[in-house]
């Protein structure tokens, strides 16, 4: 099929499309003034049943936590699909040096940069695992804090260089973050098997609402996403930041 | 329509054009954050403070440096040849 | 303008699948699919919105005002987060294409041609 040929088509198929889509947009409920039943109801159940005021983390966590296992081993098998694909074409060995660019220097890193890696990634570190704890209480939750935490990882590549990081990041510590993680919202589901409720059911204690310990099951699922997510994304990092190195030789391949 | 909402539609339809339009890679990576930036703001403005953490992360800091690590190593696999732009 | 936000949800998925028809590198394909991605979330959370509302958390307000809906938030918040993921695998894969064929281009790839 040549590119013509192919372009025709969708341009085809977009103008049969198109009727059907105004028609769609026209017959759609009024923006930001049609009822949200589901989402009263929530609201509204929500802080006494469970004690949260975040009711993102409600839905997520609890009211749906059946879909975020779902999503949680998703991540899970697109970060071991990654590795493997990476790792399997390339090995486990490290490589001491960088891969060279025809024409292009290496230039050393300076000073300023070495300086805000080190004072930002912990920092950076830090305003994640704030994020993933306050997950009942304010806009925050496993998933935003997972990612702000392995954001710093790379602030850390940046300020210390390859062998640093590499001492730092081991990949058997991260493989067991990431799978741990995932690992840990499943059993928190079986765990509510095992006294005889219905799978993820909230057994333990509620606490009292607006404080960060409030929420039963959701904190351990909570910290179970916010590993795994953490851990796969340094993971997916590292791999790809491993494909920029050489073998021994010179050139890459 | 608040105004607000209706400019930021805009600006993210045409920063959306822009990733699409852009077609080489190195500079569509700079469209990519842009687009992720103003798509956060969006968020922020419809009431979702959640997303709009994730997607700041995501889209300005996590996917253009995986963009830009493939595109490095692959001009590293390709430097015997005389580098061209497409 | 009542109709914007499902008319830039409708232009960004067009625009999206253009970009990956007539694309030239799987690199920038990569790209507009993520642009595909963006135009689900402003349909989801654009059909969640309430007007003059705050948002799902009541931290500082009591339980009862009235809120924007979190369950589509929360379907969007899993998304952005995975969609990421899923863009990492997609660039393994044109990584390993690059390295065993040595060029990105759809037309050069066609799996009959010797």
């Amino acid at each position: 099929m040549t590119p013509k040929l192919r372009l025709a088509l969708f341009v085809m198929a977009c103008l049969c499309s198109l009727p059907a889509v105004l028609v769609l947009a026209l017959h759609m409920p009024e923006f930001g003034a049609h009822p949200l039943p589901y989402g009263d109801a929530i609201d509204a159940a929500a802080p006494g049943e469970r004690h949260i005021s975040n009711m993102v983390s409600a839905v997520n966590f609890d009211y749906r936590g059946f879909d975020t296992l779902g999503e949680e081993f998703m991540l899970l098998c697109a970060v071991t699909g990654t590795v493997v694909l990476l790792r399997g074409s390339r090995g486990e060995a490290l490589e001491a040096r960088p891969g060279i660019v025809k024409g292009r220097r290496i230039l050393p890193r300076s000073d300023a940069v070495v300086l805000i890696g080190r004072l930002f990634a912990p920092l950076i570190m830090l305003f994640g695992i704030y994020v993933a704890v306050h997950a009942m209480t304010t806009p925050g939750g496993g998933f935003q804090g997972g990612v702000i935490a392995a954001t710093s990882a790379l602030l850390v590549f940046l300020g210390e260089g390859y062998s640093g990081w590499r001492g730092v990041m081991k990949s058997p510590v991260l493989d067991a973050l990431e799978g741990g993680g995932a690992a840990l919202y499943a059993l928190c589901g079986f765990a509510s098997m095992a006294i005889g409720a219905p799978f993820l059911t909230n057994f333990l204690p509620l606490g009292t609402l607006k404080d960060v310990w409030s929420g039963g099951l959701m904190l351990v699922e909570n910290a179970g996403v916010a590993c795994a997510v953490g851990g796969g994304f340094v993971m997916i990092f590292l791999e790809f930041l491993e494909e920029t190195r050489t073998k021994k030789g010179g050139t890459k391949k | 329509m608040s105004i607000l909402i209706a400019a930021l539609l805009l600006l993210l339809a045409a920063t959306g054009a822009g990733v699409v339009l852009t077609r080489a890679p190195r500079r569509q990576v700079l469209a990519l954050s842009v687009n992720g930036l103003v798509l956060a703001l969006l968020f922020m403005a419809l009431q979702a403070p959640d997303v709009a953490f994730a997607e700041i992360t995501v889209g300005a800091a996590a996917v253009p440096l995986l963009f830009l690590i493939v595109l490095a190593s692959m001009k590293m696999d390709r430097s015997p040849r005389p580098p061209d732009e497409p | 303008m009542n109709l914007l936000p499902w008319l830039v949800a409708a232009w960004l998925l067009g625009i999206g699948l253009y970009g990956i028809v007539t694309s030239r590198n799987y690199v920038h394909l990569i790209g507009c699919l993520a642009v595909v991605q963006s135009a689900t979330y402003v349909l989801l959370l654009a059909a969640g919105y309430r007007w003059n509302a705050i948002a799902p958390i009541f931290y500082n307000h009591p339980p009862g005002t009235p809120a924007v809906d979190p369950v589509v938030q929360a379907l969007v918040l899993t998304d952005v987060v995975i969609g990421a993921t899923v863009t990492a695998l997609l660039l393994a894969l044109a990584l390993q294409l690059n390295k065993r064929r040595e060029t990105l281009d759809p037309e050069d790839l066609r799996p009959l041609r010797p």
